[in-house]
């Protein structure tokens, strides 16, 4: 009897579509480690060539190197330090400019995106002229522009032009007035710290007794007032208390330099032996007829120095500075002394990108407050809330959720474009690299670094900005 | 009548009032000013801020546009449009002017959209040239350049031309193009002397790289877009990996990356290749990461149902996606694309940072020349807002095509 014969129900291994895709991921990988291998073959030969000073192809001996060079600005450096030190502050640097950046870019970004919606036409159009502008020209071009073009053509120092109290604009940077801690305002860190720790409790208490009332809100005010009052309280104390070591007299001359410190024993001495320096105490000189001859303050670093002393003083008194003093840039000779002094270059950069991005995050609010519906509106005022409490609890949640994923990635474009501060000189953490390079020949470290250090920014600012985005996301079923 | 009731005439005891004008507060410039302006008192006093600011930069701006010395432009404007390219060679560079003005021309009549609008813009551009007094022989190019545009459009729009001639036009008009500034050696014409590319620069870079870098990141990006969504793992973590690992990282590593390591990555045999080339594989590199996240918003836009249709006509995955997915994918993210080359064509100024003397380099060159040197004030600021302008121009420029397209496909609308 013939046996029917039917196909084999089993297709043969070879067109098994799971065969297949093992197959082809094997086949895959298989090229990507053969290109990986030939491409590391070639490099490692290269480098064997070209015989460079860090010895083995792919050493890190080199971060632990004198570096030799030094850093204009950012945590102090000297060259003595290691490479691996310069990259830390190369470092500091990016995210210092990238920071502050961030903070001026969202809110430049904020006012303009809410002008491209006003009702204002006069407003609505200035705001559209400068985000299509800024977005439309290369970065690279701005940020030369506000190098060479403006700040470079800013008034010397001597006829530096005056923002009012608030500091100076020159061609070699800017002046600002700054809030600083004195000697005795060091006391005042622990209620600080206090006052903080009181601002988020009871603005979690305020926050939790108002959700079992059925009241919306969040207690943010409750927190700031408690927190006020703590630290408060910690300046009225702290100044009351507030004592410096007893005054000796001493022999000053023309243009003499000294140190304000105090030594074990709780004396005040000037003499240069220091044990604790003593910032921001005022401090007045003596002639001999017991006449006041200058008056100044010590520096954050305890220095202080009176260039034009008309005659000579004999006796130099200190008294008790306020925890807190507003200390104004001072002009002496070729540069200001006291406040925050920032380079032409750091405040180029600054400028640069948070102008440039704070373009791109306007459209970015203009899109997310658009996307939320006029019914939105219709509906909410329908049911009687207030126009504050509609854009509060109705338009802004809506609004954020469309705003947050793209503001992210603007946040992270301004970090990365921060890179371009080689083109003006600014040491961020790319423009150090170049230079360890240079001296080093660690080409390939060099780049696995940087590249390494913005992959872990991204990552960063990656997770927090999601942590974020899901507490506004849309709650589903 | 029987009823007894006499006829009555009804008139109305409140006549409506005779039709008034509106009054002039509230119609014709002055109804505007209040309407867009002054509503409210907040209103106002924001106005007269605004006005405020208006007048200090106005102020600044005339004030400056008055002293302002464009000598140094006008003396350099060959360096801004080709850099150091040799003189006598320009023709060169106007040949393949003049064949982008032409296939440009075809392609605008032949497919129109946003051919057209970009198509219309060049043809302005070319006047604008033309009828500033350049030098004979560039505004001649310009105007050449301006009747090949508009004959390419007779012909392009009279369906002279096959869609598939034209796309191998493109795709032929890439290597022509390096062929023809790199020097040729014509067999009746004679040979022209090789032009190396270091001599390359100006507008005329600038615009090659973000074109070819947009051009070859294509192929790649549509290939790490589909391995992300590949079902196999191996292909999906390594899309994702590539892509996340260059969109983490800042173009200027990238740049410097290809210009040191691109020649230790090669046997050494092979020699170095030319500084162009190094940043051309940068940009490439670079663009694919970011043009494969675009082209996977349109492949995740596309319904599911499209992918079953195409198995249930049994239709092989490649073929599914060749005449189903990509071209559905790929129509939607051309406002992607066309966003993109706009970045990327901002984003070449970053390659005069790596010694490539494109129109920001050339700027700074400009700003160094000795004849400017007892200019008061220095001339970087005229330098630098002309550089901006040309990018201005041509980004803005191409963002309002990509709007405009972007209207017409009916993106946005809901």
């Amino acid at each position: 009897m013939a046996r029917a014969t039917f196909p084999d129900p089993k297709p043969p291994f070879y067109r098994d579509t799971r065969t297949i895709a093992v197959l082809v991921q094997l086949v895959f990988l298989g090229g990507v480690l053969l290109t990986g291998w030939f491409l590391y073959n070639n490099m490692t030969t290269r480098l064997a060539a070209a015989n460079t000073t860090t010895g083995g192809a792919l050493s890190w001996n080199f971060l632990s190197q004198t570096a030799g060079f030094g850093i204009s600005e950012g945590p102090a450096f000297q060259p003595e330090e290691s490479y691996g030190r310069a990259y830390w502050v190369g470092v500091v640097n990016t995210l210092r400019v990238g920071l502050t950046g961030v903070l001026l870019a969202t809110v430049v970004g904020l006012l303009a995106g809410i002008a491209r919606v006003s009702n204002n036409w006069l407003l609505r159009q200035l705001a559209g002229v400068y985000v299509d502008l800024f977005r439309s020209t290369p970065l690279l071009v701005q940020l030369l522009f506000w190098y060479v073009g403006v700040i470079a053509a800013l008034p010397n120092i001597q006829d530096a032009a005056e923002l009012g109290n608030l500091g100076y604009l020159t061609n070699r940077g800017m002046y600002l007035s700054w809030p600083q801690l004195t000697e005795t305002g060091l006391n005042w860190n622990g209620w600080l710290l206090g006052g903080g720790i009181a601002a988020v409790a009871v603005a979690w208490l305020q926050r939790r007794r108002m959700r079992r009332s059925g009241r919306l809100g969040s207690g943010l005010l409750a927190g700031i007032v408690a927190g006020g009052i703590v630290a408060g309280a910690g300046y009225v104390v702290v100044a009351a208390n507030a004592t410096l070591p007893a005054t000796t007299t001493y022999e000053l001359r023309r243009g003499d330099r000294g140190t304000l410190f105090e030594d074990r024993n709780g004396n005040g001495t000037l003499e240069p032996a220091i044990d604790r320096t003593l910032a921001h105490v005022p401090i007045t000189l003596y002639g001999a007829q017991d006449e006041v001859v200058a008056q100044g303050a010590t520096e954050q670093d305890g220095t202080f120095r009176f260039t034009d002393l008309p005659a000579e003083a004999v006796r130099l008194t200190w008294s008790t500075p306020p925890p807190l003093v507003l200390s104004e840039p001072q002009r002496q000779g070729f540069n200001f002394r006291g406040g925050v002094s920032l380079t032409p270059e750091f405040v180029a950069l600054l400028l640069a990108l948070f102008v440039y991005t704070g373009a791109f995050i306007a459209e970015i609010v203009r899109a997310g407050i658009s996307a939320v519906g006029k019914g939105q509106w219709e509906a909410s005022r329908a049911l009687g809330l207030s126009t504050g409490t509609t854009l509060q609890m109705i338009v802004l949640p809506q609004a954020l959720r469309v705003i947050i994923p793209p503001l992210t990635s603007q946040y992270l474009n301004l970090v990365k474009n921060s890179s371009l501060a080689i083109a003006v000189g600014y040491p961020d953490l790319f423009n150090v690299s170049r230079t360890i390079v240079n001296q080093t020949g660690a080409e390939v470290q060099g780049i696995v670094l940087v590249m390494a250090t913005y992959l872990t920014f991204s990552l960063v600012t990656s997770l927090f900005m999601n942590w974020y985005n899901q507490r506004v996301a849309l709650v589903e079923r | 009548m029987a009823t007894g009731i006499p006829p009555t005439h009804w008139v109305n005891p409140n006549p409506p009032a005779p039709a008034q004008k509106p009054p002039a507060t509230t119609v014709g410039w002055i109804g505007w000013l209040r309407a867009h302006l002054f509503s409210t008192p907040a209103n106002s006093v924001l106005t007269l801020a605004t006005l405020w600011v208006l007048y200090w930069i106005g102020g600044g701006l005339a004030r400056w546009l008055a002293g302002a010395f464009w000598e140094p432009i006008w003396a350099n404007r060959k360096l801004f449009a080709t850099g150091i390219y040799p003189s006598e060679q320009l023709w060169q560079p106007a040949v393949v002017l003049l064949l982008v003005c032409a296939l440009f021309g075809l392609s605008a009549g032949r497919w129109g959209s946003i051919m057209r609008t970009v198509g219309i813009g060049l043809a302005a551009l070319l006047l604008l040239l033309a009828l500033i007094p350049l030098g004979g022989m560039a505004q001649a190019v310009m105007a050449v350049g301006l009747v090949l545009l508009l004959a390419g459009y007779w012909l392009g729009a009279r369906g002279g031309v096959a869609s598939r001639w034209l796309v191998a036009g493109w795709i032929l008009s890439g290597p022509l193009t390096f062929v023809l500034l790199g020097g040729i050696d014509l067999p009746l014409l004679g040979a022209s002397p090789a032009v190396d590319s270091n001599l390359w620069g100006g507008l005329m870079l600038t615009m090659l790289l973000a074109v070819v870098g947009i051009a070859l990141s294509f192929p790649v990006g549509v290939l790490l877009a589909l391995g992300r969504r590949s079902k196999l793992p191996v292909i999906r973590y390594f899309s994702i990996g590539y892509i996340e690992l260059i969109r983490g990282v800042p173009l200027i590593t990238l740049l410097f990356m290809g210009m040191t390591m691109l020649p230790l990555f090669l046997p050494s045999g092979w020699g170095n290749p030319s500084q162009l080339v190094r940043a051309m594989t940068a940009i490439t590199f670079f663009s694919a990461a970011y043009l494969a996240e675009n082209v996977r918003g349109g492949l995740q836009a596309i319904p599911k149902g499209q992918y079953e249709a195409a198995d249930a006509l049994g239709l092989s995955g490649l073929d599914s996606l060749r005449f189903i997915i990509l071209p559905q994918a790929l129509v939607k993210v051309i406002p992607a694309i066309v966003g993109q080359f706009i970045g990327l064509f901002k984003d070449t100024s970053l390659v005069s940072l790596v010694g490539l003397l494109e129109l920001v380099a050339v700027a700074k060159a400009v700003i160094q020349q000795p004849e400017w040197l007892g200019v008061a004030g220095g001339v970087a600021r005229e330098v630098y807002v002309f550089v901006g302008l040309v990018f201005f121009l041509f980004s803005y420029g191409m963002s309002f095509a990509s709007r405009r397209l972007e209207n017409k496909l009916g993106f946005g609308k809901r």
